[in-house]
Parts: structure tokens; sequence; C-alpha cells
């Protein structure tokens, strides 16, 4: 099908070119939430990796995001400018003072129990690392117990559900080291090579955009290899990929392990446009909330998940900015997601594609209806 | 006054005359519109939040439309662009960039929970915006974006620990909170004092944040010998906490709750019956009879349209914040923010409660401590006071006294912190 | 040592009376009800709103709650979740947003807010639900001091718990809905009314969250917001249990509470939360089946 191909990566194209060139409309406001946003994308795109192309729905993505989130904004807190005024010969995060161990030196090596963690993010090269490896070596681990063990469908969303809410409890309760419930805030500007990444700014903006477009190309090509192939068969139906003699946890775990890294590549650009972090990144609600944007947009599309979260925290920020609706948005926001899940089960995505299909059809090319995924049959 | 603001003042005050004596109804309105002054509201109207800031929503929106009512500011109404922020931090620190940089507006009356202050004060400070925050609070900020109108500990805890100490003679401290700063800073300022009173404490525990299982936490203190429970837990916790209480046949007259943060609010949801004999240190209660009160409070009723609506120190906080805010205006002659930051240092304002002012130092406010003991009607009765408003520490915990305050119009003297 | 026992027992109740309805919904219906915690939600304001506008008090709130969420939940099958059977993880994402409207609908008081009226009971503020005083104080049992309210959730609970399962093993609809879940064509082919009885199903796993709902409201906190945490509770109860097992889910509950409590006792509560999550972890990587299992559907 090369008609329906092109129309796919001619999407790609007038979706990425859109967004380069937003700044030109763009007034610094604007730019910054669109930014916010395009973050938000970047959670989608890897939410339709790992549930679209290999049907593992992660209840828990928040966690990586959120540690993306966490280890970039320790890097960022030691760079901002209370907490180089501390007195010491290293810098000190403002909130150690007050949860210091008593007589303790007022240096981050032993100000309390554990801050020494933070001397390498004195480093931001060291912060922006971690920010996508760390997110990496935890899918890793935990992808390799659970996919190793076959476990599978709704049992790897519970596992996934109850380590976020696990982490986040833990991360609350390690107050000395993490401020606790306030989250990381009061934080520097991100310089990488010499340029100061304010979040206002339009070089900020290109460089989440510019992210972005890498991720959707990467990904794209990615789920086009021999390895994404093999990938989409086990989705829909693993045993059979497994009797040919393919390591069935292994292409799991990899592709498990590369959501969870743009995951904390968005948790990290989040940071950087907004500025903080915050133990709510890793709320229930939060992981539930970004799935529904990848269905809305397209589950099985990584551009129609992306465009899916963008789209909807626009209409969020319409409807909530309606002086009318600011109690009722949220009641919108509701209905829309039970209107799509019933009447659109491809998202937008999906919709657009059938459009294609239409379009395409009345054109004089002959292509056989598409078949659908098992996962996606309704069972009658 | 310089002379061009005058000038200008003048000329709305005349362009004002001439309207009214002159032009139809919509001729005015339209001039009005045109000349509002705006101020972002910005509180949770959905989410976990909004059981208490819908309150604070609400009553903001009040004292607006009180001072519109006696002709606005500078001789411009005050008009409010009321946003929603969720109950997530995310959601405050799109709303207050929304607020500050795209609508442009002075001033911002907004957040309720430290972690949404938190998440907005970039926004404000790299704006050179001003926030005004009316919740109690941990202290251990000194923002010179941010007016502070609500209690810090030295508020709440330097007249509730001796008293509980000398007047009930209780020694032995049970402090339980919620999992969050605010409570486990309360609870370094109470074993700095307790210590201080000759007191001691038994067990400092907590319990997650919005979590309503008690039955284990309660027999801990049950079983701890300790004779006086200090909570600092928020929020819904509180009601489940109370009631577990009572129903593990603890009594208040043998092992009293001295609580921090349990409101008129907390009190109605839990029924006052399970509260009634315990005690809550705050600067301001529904109860305090004075005319300005009762009449605040029925304005308030008035407003929401609710009889049975119910005020407290937050709320109260958020009122008389924005008279402060206004009269600051009218001071600085304009409405940008750092001219009206620098007025309202020294502003005083007799508020529901009593007297408060804007300390000039820290832009914290001068509150009167008072403690409560909570009757069966649901009110707080309040059975001791201090005379007159006391100054705001936010680095009490740190041995900041009246004479030194670490927090000054220069920033923070990180050199006094470390003592 | 018998009081730490007696709270796990009481935490224990407190999340299988949550989880009951949701062992009938998602064990047997393999539906994710992630609305499940707003029909607890409208248990407890029914209960609200029976003392408001009836004078009576929460026993007579019990069997109007389980009424009028049986019906909401009907019609939620009816409308909503009938179109998605077969697509778990659709009926999650549909429920959430169904969860939303529904906490709305509450805080905006059905809507009279914009109009600015104001329903008593309604809105996002704190409800107070009046206990009898029958109910409230200690109870001396032996050497213990009980909470009577408690020691009250715990009957109702073992109570709803029997009825459910003679409803499931001894009555001809039992069979039926045991039927569906094996094989929902198979039971179709043998003549049984699958739309009908699975409609019914899913109204009485949302009348027992309207039971639940009642039960804690006389002592957590009545606000639009208070389902949303229990309903991950009841999963993680139902999951560790093994889907479609009701003893399973009898005996997680048991095994979680416990674990709650006692960790508390030794520990605290926040250690006591992390124990009990680290734990679902780790039974649901060893036996992802959870630990009472049958073969489903």
């Amino acid at each position: 099908m090369p008609g329906k191909r092109t129309l796919d990566y001619a999407a790609y194209a007038v979706f990425i070119a859109l967004i380069l060139c937003a700044p030109l409309v763009l007034e610094e406001f604007w730019l910054n939430r669109i930014a916010k946003f395009l973050v938000y994308g970047l959670l989608g795109v890897a939410i339709a990796l790992s549930w679209g192309y290999a049907g593992i729905l992660n209840l828990g993505q928040g966690l990586f995001f959120g540690l993306g989130a966490y280890m970039m904004a320790m890097s960022l807190k030691l760079a901002s400018p209370t907490s180089l005024q501390q007195g010491s010969a290293t810098p000190v995060p403002d909130f150690m003072l007050w949860n210091a161990e008593p007589g303790a030196k007022t240096d981050l090596c032993c100000i309390n129990h554990g801050s020494f963690l933070w001397t390498p993010f004195q480093n931001p090269w060291f912060g922006i690392g971690m920010a996508v490896l760390a997110p990496v070596l935890v899918a890793t681990v935990i992808g390799w117990v659970m996919f190793r063990k076959r476990i599978s469908g709704v049992f790897v969303s519970i596992i996934m559900l109850a380590l976020v809410l696990l982490v986040r409890l833990v991360v609350i309760d390690a107050q000395p080291l993490t401020n606790g419930f306030n989250g990381l805030t009061d934080l520097g500007n991100l310089t990488v090579l010499g340029v100061e990444l304010d979040p206002y700014e339009v070089v900020t903006y290109y460089v989440v955009a510019g992210t972005l477009a890498l991720a959707l190309i990467a990904t794209r090509l990615l789920v086009e290899t021999r390895a994404g192939l093999i990938l989409q068969a086990i989705r829909d139906d693993q045993n059979r990929v497994r009797y040919l003699g393919f390591d069935v946890p292994l292409y799991q775990v990899f592709f498990f392990a590369v959501s969870a890294g743009i995951a904390g590549v968005a948790g990290l650009l989040y940071v950087v446009v907004a500025q903080f972090a915050s133990p709510t990144f890793m709320d229930l609600s939060f992981s539930i909330t970004m799935v529904v944007w990848a269905a809305v947009g397209g589950r099985a599309s990584l551009l129609g998940a992306c465009i899916g979260a963008i789209g909807i925290n626009i209409i969020e920020a319409g409807a909530s900015e309606t002086q009318a609706l600011v109690q009722a948005w949220r009641a919108v926001i509701g209905l829309i997601f039970v209107l799509v899940v019933l009447y659109l089960p491809r998202g937008v995505a999906g919709f657009a594609s059938d459009a294609a299909d239409a379009v395409l059809s009345r054109f004089g090319r002959k292509r056989p209806p598409a078949a659908r995924p098992a996962s996606e049959r309704v069972a009658s | 006054m310089d002379t061009t603001t005058r000038l200008t003042t003048r000329r709305t005050a005349l362009l004002g005359a001439a309207g009214a004596l002159a032009a139809p109804y919509f001729f005015h309105r339209a001039a009005r519109a045109a000349d509002a002054i705006k101020v972002g509201v910005l509180f949770s109207q959905t989410g976990g939040l909004s059981i208490v800031e819908k309150s604070l929503n609400d009553v903001t929106l009040m004292a607006i439309s009180e001072i519109n009512a006696k002709g606005g500011v500078l001789g411009r109404p005050v008009q409010a662009v009321v946003e929603d922020g969720a109950s997530d931090p995310k959601t405050f620190n799109e709303k207050a960039s929304k607020l500050v940089i795209q609508d442009k507006v002075p001033s911002v009356f907004a957040c309720y929970t430290s972690a949404s202050r938190k998440a907005v004060l970039p926004v404000f400070e790299r704006r050179q915006s001003l926030l005004l925050y009316p919740t109690y609070y941990e202290g251990f900020e000194c923002s010179k974006n941010v007016a502070y109108t609500g209690a810090v500990p030295n508020q709440q805890l330097s007249n509730f620990i001796p008293w509980i100490t000398k007047t009930l003679g209780k020694k032995k401290f049970f402090i339980v909170g919620s999992n969050y700063i605010y409570p486990r800073e309360m609870a370094k300022v109470s074993k700095i004092l307790i210590e201080k009173n000759g007191g001691q404490w038994v067990a400092d525990e907590y319990l997650e944040l919005g979590d309503s299982e008690w039955g284990s936490m309660v027999n801990k203190i049950k079983n701890s010998g300790a004779d006086v429970v200090l909570s600092n837990v928020v929020g819904d916790s509180v009601v489940a906490f109370y009631r577990e209480f009572k129903n593990q046949g603890l009594t208040q007259d043998k092992l009293p709750i001295c609580a921090t943060v349990t409101s008129e609010i907390e009190i109605a949801a839990m029924g006052p019956e399970y509260a009634a004999g315990s005690f809550t240190s705050f600067p301001y209660f529904m109860a305090i009879d004075t005319d300005a009160n009762k009449a605040f409070v029925e304005r308030y009723r008035a407003f929401v349209k609710n009889p049975k609506a119910v005020t407290h120190h937050a709320l109260e906080s958020s009122y008389f914040q924005v008279h402060l805010w206004a009269q600051a205006v009218a001071k600085a002659g304009e409405a940008a923010p750092l001219p009206i930051r620098n007025a309202l240092a020294g502003q005083e304002f007799a508020a529901p409660g009593g007297m408060v002012k804007i300390e000039p130092q820290n832009l914290h406010t001068w509150l009167t401590p008072r403690i409560a003991q909570w009757q069966p009607d649901g009110q707080g009765k309040i059975i001791d006071a201090y005379q007159a408003p006391v100054m705001p520490l936010p680095y009490v915990a740190y041995g900041e006294t009246d004479g030194a305050p670490f927090c000054t119009g220069k920033g923070l003297d990180t050199a006094r912190l470390k003592g | 040592m018998a009081e730490v026992v007696f709270i796990g027992l009481s935490l224990a109740s407190v999340l299988l009376l949550v989880a009951l309805g949701l062992a009938i919904t998602y064990g047997a219906m393999g539906v994710i009800n992630m609305a499940h915690g707003e029909m607890v939600m409208l248990g407890a304001y029914t209960t609200v709103l029976t003392r408001i506008y009836l004078h009576l008090d929460i026993l007579a709130a019990i069997p109007l709650a389980f009424i009028a969420t049986a019906l909401i939940g009907y019609a939620i099958e009816r409308v909503v979740v009938r179109r998605l059977y077969g697509r778990l993880l659709d009926t999650l994402l549909a429920t959430w947003g169904v969860a939303i409207l529904i906490q709305q609908a509450v805080r905006l008081e059905l809507g009279a807010s914009f109009f600015g009226l104001h329903i008593a009971g309604l809105g996002p503020g704190l409800q107070n639900v009046a206990v009898p005083p029958e109910l409230t104080g200690a109870l001396t049992l032996g050497s213990v001091q009980v909470n009577a309210f408690r020691a009250f959730i715990i009957g109702v609970t073992l109570l709803l718990t029997l009825v459910t399962w003679l409803l499931m093993y001894r009555t001809s609809i039992g069979i039926q809905v045991r039927a569906i879940m094996r094989n929902p064509r198979m039971a179709a082919a043998c003549g049984i009314d699958v739309d009908r009885v699975n409609a019914l199903t899913f109204a009485y796993g949302s009348g027992l969250a309207g039971v639940a709902g009642v039960m804690v409201s006389g002592f957590k906190t009545v606000f639009p917001d208070m389902g949303t945490p229990m309903v991950v509770d009841a999963f993680l109860v139902v999951v560790v249990g093994g889907v479609g097992s009701l003893l399973g889910s009898v005996f997680s509950a048991g095994l979680l509470g416990q674990l709650n409590g006692v960790t508390a006792f030794l520990a605290n509560d926040i250690i006591a939360r992390a124990v009990v999550f680290a734990f679902v972890i780790a039974v649901i990587m060893t036996r992802p089946r959870g630990l009472f299992s049958q073969k489903a559907r």
C-alpha cells in the first residue's frame, strides 16, 4: 500500500513542520505552554510504543516521567542561586538545611544521611544522563523479571501501578533528600554548551520541539525494523512468535526500556520548561490520564498518540480558561474520554486512517480492508 | 505620589465624574470595563483540594465585590480573572504563568498548599510579579514576590505549647501529623518549645497525606502513655482521626487533642460531638465575638447563598489580603507589582478577627494567636488569646527572634540561618 | 496483641467490603470499573442525603444506597460498559471518564451550582454523616476494647460476603453468571440471556459498592474524590486473591489487612503502606494469576 504509507509519512512531515514553525506565530506564554504540551506529546509517543506496538499497557508511566524529572531537577536545584549561597564550598539545596542532622556540617557530603548521593549531580550532564539512564535501568530490571515470567496484559498494568504508588510514597517520605511533598522547586536554568535554556525563550522551545521530532522519526523507523515487526507479532500472538524461535522477552524488555527512556526524557524536558519537579508526577491519576491521551489520539499510532496528548491539553486549557466553564471543564474532558472510547476505539488516528482509506479507494486504488489486530477486535 | 500618576488619577476621576453625570448606564459600564484593574484568582475548583479552596476563591471574589461597591481602587473597578488550579501543581504552574505573562495581572491571589505555592513561585520570581498567599504554612521562605497573610509556626505554637504545659498541665506529648513538610516543621518547632517548657514528647508519627485509615495510629496513641496529642493532621484525614479517636474509647478530657490545623470545616464535617472538648490554635475562629466578625460571617453566607457556610482562618486571610492589597494599590498610586509590594509593607487593616499588619521586613503578617476549645455546637470558644498581634517569624525553628529577623528587605541572611 | 489483630481484621473488612463489588464486576465480568470508587462515593452521599431529606440514620441508608447505586450501575452498564465486553483495557479508560463525570456531577450539585443554587448535602465540601450512639465509642470484649463501628463493619462484611456467595453458588442466576464467566458464547448458546444477566451482575456489584460507601461514610470523610484511593486498594485485593475467585478475595483482603496492621504496629503507617505495595508486586510477579486462581474465560 504505497499510497497509504506516503500519506502517513506526509502526516509526520506536516506535523513536524508545524511544531517547528509555531514560534513564528506564538508569543512567549503560548510558546512555553505549547512546549509543555509537546512534552506531553512525547509521553504519548512513549505510551503508543509500549501499548500500541508492544501490547504492554503501562499504568505506571508516571514513574519513568517522574524519575527523569527528579534526576534533572536535582542538577538544576544545585545550579540555583540559593543553593550556592549557603556558605559551603559545594552548593547545598536550601531544604536540606531544615532537614539537617543536628550539628552536621553544611556540605553536600554529609549534611544528612544520603545527601552525598546528590554530589555527582553538580555536573548537569550527569543529571541529563541519569534522567534517561535511570528510567531505562529500572524498566530493564522490572521488564526482565516480568516478561521472563510471561506476565502480560492487565497484570503488567497492575504491577506498574503498584510500583509507581510505592515509589511515590518513598519519595514523599524521604523528605531530607527529596523535599517530600513540595517537590524540588527554585531551580536554576539548564545551561548546555554555553546556551542557557530560559523556559520562555525560543531556543528552549526548539530544544523540546526538536527532541519530539527526533523521537517521532526514530521510533517510527524503529518499529519498521525487523525487531519492530517481531514486536508487533508478539503483541498479536506471543506464543506463535515464541514457537518460531524468537526470544520474546528480549524484544519486550527492549521496547519497554525504550518507552521508559522516552518518558524519562519527557520528564527531563518538563523540568526545563516548568521549573519544578513534584511527587504528583507519580500520582495514579496522571499515569491514567496520559494513557487516555494516547487512547484518544490513537494508541496504535505514534503520531496519533502524540497529537492526542497535545490536542487534549489544548482543549483542556481552552475549556478551563473559559470563565463559564471554570468549574465544569473536567466534565467536558470526562465526556470526551467516554465518547472516544465508545465511538472511536482506534482514536482520532484510526478515524483519520479510515478516512484516508476511503479517499484512496475513491481514487481507484484497490486494497483489501485493513485487518485489525486481535486486541482490538470486539468480542460478540 | 509623583506628578504623572497624580495627573492620571485626576483624569480618571474626571472621566468617571463626567460619565456619571452625562452618560447613559451602558456607556458608564463600557468605560468601567475598559478601565478595570485585572487581578488573578487561582484556587482549585476541581479535585480533592477544592473542598477548602473553593471557599477561598469565593471569599476573594466577595472582597473584590466589596471594593468595587465602594468605587474600586484609584477610581477603577477591580476585575477578577478566575482560574482553576485543579488540585495539581502542574496546573497551578501553568495557570500562574497564564495570569502573569499573558493576562499581565499585577497581582495574583492564589494557592492553599505549600506544594502549589512552590510550583508557582518561579513564575512570580522570574517575572517580578506579586503573589498574595493566604494560608498558614511552615515558614522557611523569604521571597521578594510573595506576601504571606496566613500564620507561620511561631504564631500558632509559641502560645500553644506553654499553655498546654502550664494551663492544661499536660507534659507528655504524642505528636502526629500528615506526612509532608508543614506537619514535620511544626513538629520540629513544637519539640523545641516542649523541651523549653519542661515537657517531653513520646512519639512523632506520620500518616500519608489524605489517608483516612487511623486504626493502627490511634491504637498506638492509646498505648503510648502520652497525656496529650499534638495534631498536625491536615485535610480530610482529620475527620477520620477524631472519629477513630472517640470510637477507640479515648476521651478529650483525659487525653485532649491539641491541633494546629483542625478548623471549622473539619469540625462541621466530622460532627461536632467528636471534637467537643479538643483544642485548636489559630489566629482566627468563626466564633470571635465581635460585631465586625459577625457581620463578616453574615456577608459571606449571603454571598455564597449558603446559610450554613463556615468561615475559618485561611478564609479570613483570603478576605483581608484583598483589602490590604487594595490599600496598597491606592498608596502606590498605580497597579504594578513592585510598587504594590513596596506599598504593602506596613499596611494595616481591621480584619474580621482584629487588626492585622504586613511586616515590612519579611512581608509576612502580624496576627493574634488564639486558642479555642471546640464546643458541641461546632464552634470554637476562645479561651486564650494574645492581647495584641504577634510578629511573624518564618525562621523561628532556627532561632529567629523579634529583634533579629533572618528575612529582611535585603533578602535572607543565610549566615544567621546556620546559627 | 489482640488489639492489633482486631485492627488488622477491621482493615481487612474495609478492604473486602469495597473489593467485593469489584470481585464481581472485574472478577466475573472482566470489566475494570474505575468508577467503582465513585459508586462507593455515591453510596456515602446517599447516607448524607437520607439524613438531610428523610431524617433517617445510617442503617436505613443501607438498602437505599444499594438500590440507588445498583440503578446507576445498571445505567452505566447499559450505556457504556456493554459496548466494551472483551475489551478489558477499554473498559478501564471509559469508566475512568465516567468516574470524572460522576465526581463533577456531585461537585457541581447536579448542575445547580451554575444557577447559583445550592443543594444541601452535595457540592465540593466535606459532608457530615451522623452515626447512631450505639455504634460510637468502644465495646469491651473480654480483655480488649474494640471500636464498636468497626465491629459493625466486620459483621456487615461477613453478611454481604455470605449473601454474595449464596447468590453465586446456590441460585440459578449465580449458575448463569458463572457460566458466562467461563464462556459467554457457550452460555448464550445454552439459552442464557447474557445481556440481561450481565446488566444485573454489574448492578449488583455496584450496589455492593454503594453499601460499602454507607459503611465507610461512618468513619471516613465524605467528599467527591473519596472513591479514587479506595478503588486502587480494592483492585490490589482482587488481583492478589485471583481474578474470579470470591474466596481468593476474602483471603487476600485478610492477608493485606493483617500485613498492614502488624507492620503499622511494629514500624509505622507509611512503611506499612509501602510493605503492602511491595507484597502485592511480589505476589503478582511470582503468581501472576493470584493466590487463588481458576481458569476463566
